[in-house]
């Protein structure tokens, strides 16, 4: 009964989750004009005197990002005639008799034909409608990594096998060839000490920010400047490079750079660097933003509620008045004001940088206000209703002492409806915090998502919304279980839903 | 001495059978009782005038100042730049030597209206669904899952794609406001209607026959006035905050309108230069945010049937 209950929940949340995504991709990709996503590529911009480059790049970079199928009848031909021979070169006119063919061709397939401005050659595109899109994405989510990943034509000899080894750095790992990552499975000294490869979360490549790099590794690579530190590599060259061994992946053409340090085509990699990653900063903010909330928000609510009407209840009453009322942005400068001239403590994040506690103190205490203001108005309203409630007058009538009946009794009921808040509060502290990170300038989750509209960065707000959702929906269904396990009186299925 | 008791003092009152019929209850109406609750505060009745006359003059001072984030008429003009505060410039000038006192009264007034406007659509819509969503079992069914996909996007994240989606303007960003906030409120009132629909009077209210109608009317709208007064005066602050929150991160209101977030992200910079700049905007926006807030309570309070002697 109650398995089945969780079953039909996630099938729901899974069900969510997809409606979210159909909308987010309706409002990006049909309704934001795709010429949008050029503004911010300096690439583009130093096209601008080549009309042909220009249209071959923006068609590209759409077909890239899923936007249309693009072919160029240089790709056309390539296949029926060699590179570089004279037929070729007739062949690419636009009055030829193959460009004929290939309109035709295209056009029987739904396909719109172009001219380049200047050669007048031709290519054809098809716009891939949403659906299929949106299939494509989620498909493409889960990447799991087999033998057979790496398709490379110039790379024939490939071997195709998986063997334990070690790493240059001298971890047990198990090295796979033919597989997108090199090291499958293996051990460093970086936290959590153990890493997995086999299966990988693909949320496309981002553009025009973060170029190169995937929508997930730019939330969950550290940042800041490398950490470089001397290395052997695996042809016994030497150096000093920040690499993480770990994230080797597979490169088609390798330089001769990449030559001289590998002896595979392994070569792909990312580097260490001294600051945590986006994600990894809004969530240490957050958990303790989200400590100091519950460690000041649980005992002021209960005090407010134990004097109710009194000197405390009326500043607490203030006080979330204040937070309520107050729009974030005034608030959050006004205590950071209160901050800097009182305690001297730095105005923005980066002054000090994340190394010195100072300047994560004024972030966490203005992550903290809301939750303090909220914390505080629901335990009082619980403690004030349990201590009204006939089970309280008759563990009084019994002679049991205030303090006893508060520990043992009221507080133990009053927690329960906190204790259902608490995994969306820490779903919270991953999703960050969106305007304390942008006033204090902090390298969080928070401002990626302004970021990435603000710079047309679609990949980035699919991965972004996706991310996020699913977290929110997830911890909403932990809540809903935690409910059940702290008090056995309250039974999900006869509710239907939220509780 | 005593004086004598006649009896032609007397005389004898007639008989009114419809008099006797008649309960002696004192007469009671629900919005003058609401009236004389909310005016018996004295500090109420302050704060409401304060808050009129706050929302009067952003309003209408726009209108007479003429201010336009799209001219700068004093850009050129050195002597009307930074000035503090004083008797002729009564905010100081900025930057580009505009009259801060302009450009805040003109962001409180885009901000008052997206924040009124959309509120009022909001709630209309919100209760019209939420009062038809509580009374029928079957929408409620199909209704519940529409709720629960929706509510579980993160509502900040919808605003600002569906406001990056549609561009800035007064239309549209009041649009996203609706679109994102309307289920909530609908589910508000859903759960309302639904605890007072079941309730023992209106079960011998209906045994007794009355109408659907007349139930709604006279049973349930006095309980909910409270409600909804309460929910009104939590949603305008936080959709003042929206807008606020939106235009501050550059997505909101574009730059052809005056706002209060855009104004204070423009001028976070003259922090420690011209403190005047950035905490005037600052404390307006709290000002007004608050003042609104309390005199929503107040009037909620009133509202509430069981307040009323």
């Amino acid at each position: 009964m109650k398995k089945g209950y969780i079953l039909k929940r996630l099938l729901r949340s899974v069900i969510s989750i997809i409606i979210i995504m159909l909308v987010v991709f309706t409002l990006v990709f049909a309704l934001v004009p795709r010429d949008n996503i050029f503004f911010e590529d300096a690439t583009y911009r130093k096209l601008g005197g080549k009309p042909d480059e220009k249209t071959d790049y923006v068609y590209n970079t759409w077909q890239k990002l899923g936007y249309l199928d693009y072919v160029r009848i240089n790709d056309y031909c390539l296949e029926l005639y060699e590179a570089g021979s004279d037929e070729i070169k007739n062949a690419l006119n636009p009055d030829s008799k193959e460009t004929a063919d290939f309109v035709a061709l295209y056009e029987s397939k739904g396909y719109t034909i172009g001219y380049y401005t200047v050669s007048k050659r031709a290519y054809a595109y098809k716009d891939v409608p949403l659906l299929q899109r949106l299939w494509k994405w989620f498909s493409n989510l889960v990447r799991v990594d087999t033998i057979y990943s790496v398709q490379d034509p110039n790379n024939p000899d490939l071997e195709r096998k998986v063997y334990f080894g070690r790493t240059p750095t001298g971890g047990l790992a198990l090295i796979g060839s033919g597989t997108y990552h090199k090291y499958l499975l293996y051990t460093d000294s970086h936290f959590p000490f153990i890493h997995q490869n086999f299966i990988t979360l693909n949320m496309g490549e981002s553009y025009p920010t973060y170029q190169g790099l995937e929508a997930l590794s730019v939330m969950f690579s550290s940042q800041g400047t490398e950490v470089k530190r001397d290395v052997t590599y695996e042809t016994g060259e030497t150096g000093s490079s920040a690499i993480n061994f770990g994230s080797l992946t597979y490169k088609e053409n390798l330089d001769r750079m990449d030559k001289k340090k590998f002896t595979d085509h392994y070569a792909n990699y990312t580097t260490f660097k001294d600051q945590s990653s986006m994600v990894g900063t809004s969530f240490t903010m957050g958990i303790f933003a989200l400590l100091l909330a519950y460690g000041i928000g649980l005992p002021v609510g209960v005090a407010m509620a134990r004097n109710k009407d009194g000197v405390i209840d009326k500043l607490g009453m203030l006080y979330i008045i204040f937070i309520t009322s107050v729009p974030s942005l005034a608030y959050i400068y006004i205590f950071r004001y209160l901050g800097t001239t009182l305690f001297g403590l730095p105005s923005v994040f980066t002054t000090f940088g994340p190394s010195d506690i100072r300047s994560w103190i004024l972030p966490i205490i203005s992550l903290a206000l809301p939750s303090i203001s909220s914390l505080m108005l629901w335990i009082r309203r619980y403690v004030v209703d349990q201590m009204n409630s006939d089970y309280v007058k008759f563990a009084k009538a019994k002679g049991l002492s205030r303090k006893e009946i508060f520990r043992s009794h009221i507080f133990k009921n009053a927690s329960i409806p906190i204790a259902h808040g608490i995994p969306s509060s820490l779903a919270g502290c991953i999703t960050g915090a969106i305007i304390t990170e942008a006033i204090y300038s902090v390298g969080g989750m928070g401002k990626m998502l302004p970021n990435a509209i603000n710079q047309y960065n679609n990949t980035m707000i699919i991965a972004l919304t996706f991310l996020f959702s699913t977290i929110s929906v997830l911890s909403v269904l932990l809540g809903d279980i935690i409910l059940t396990k702290v008090d056995p009186r309250i039974s999900l299925t006869d509710k239907a839903g939220r509780s | 001495m005593m004086e004598r008791i006649e009896d032609n003092l007397f005389e004898f009152a007639e008989f009114d059978e419809r008099e006797s019929e008649h309960i002696a209850a004192p007469r009671y109406s629900y919005w003058k009782s609401v009236w004389r609750t909310f005016i018996r505060s004295k500090v109420t009745v302050f704060l409401s005038i304060f808050v009129i006359a706050l929302v009067a003059f952003a309003l209408i001072q726009p209108m007479h100042s003429g201010y336009s984030p799209t001219v700068a008429p004093n850009i050129n003009n050195s002597e009307m730049k930074y000035l503090p505060p004083s008797s002729e410039h009564l905010f100081g000038t900025d930057n580009i030597g505009n009259e801060v006192w302009d450009v805040v009264w003109a962001g409180a007034r885009n901000s008052i209206l997206v924040s009124f406007v959309s509120t009022a659509i909001i709630m209309v819509i919100g209760i019209l669904v939420g009062a038809v969503w509580g009374f029928s079992k079957k929408m409620d069914k199909w209704m519940i899952e529409v709720y629960n996909v929706v509510s579980n996007v993160p509502y900040l994240l919808l605003a600002m794609i569906l406001s990056y989606v549609l561009g800035a303007g007064l239309g549209s960003l009041i649009f996203v406001m609706v679109c994102i906030d309307w289920i909530y409120v609908a589910y508000f009132i859903r759960t309302q209607v639904m605890i007072i629909r079941d309730r023992e009077y209106n079960l011998a209210s209906k045994c007794l026959g009355t109408k659907t109608f007349t139930m709604i009317i006279k049973n349930i709208l006095p309980y909910l006035v409270s409600v909804i007064v309460t929910y009104i005066s939590r949603e305008i602050p936080s959709l003042i905050s929206y807008e606020v929150f939106l235009s501050y991160m550059g997505l909101g209101l574009g730059t052809n309108y005056a706002s209060l977030g855009r104004t204070i992200s423009q001028y976070k910079s003259f922090m420690t230069g011209y403190p005047h700049l950035f905490w005037i905007p600052v404390l307006v926006l709290a000002a007004i945010a608050i003042s609104l807030y309390v005199v929503g309570q107040k009037l909620a309070d009133a509202t509430d049937p069981r307040t009323h002697r």
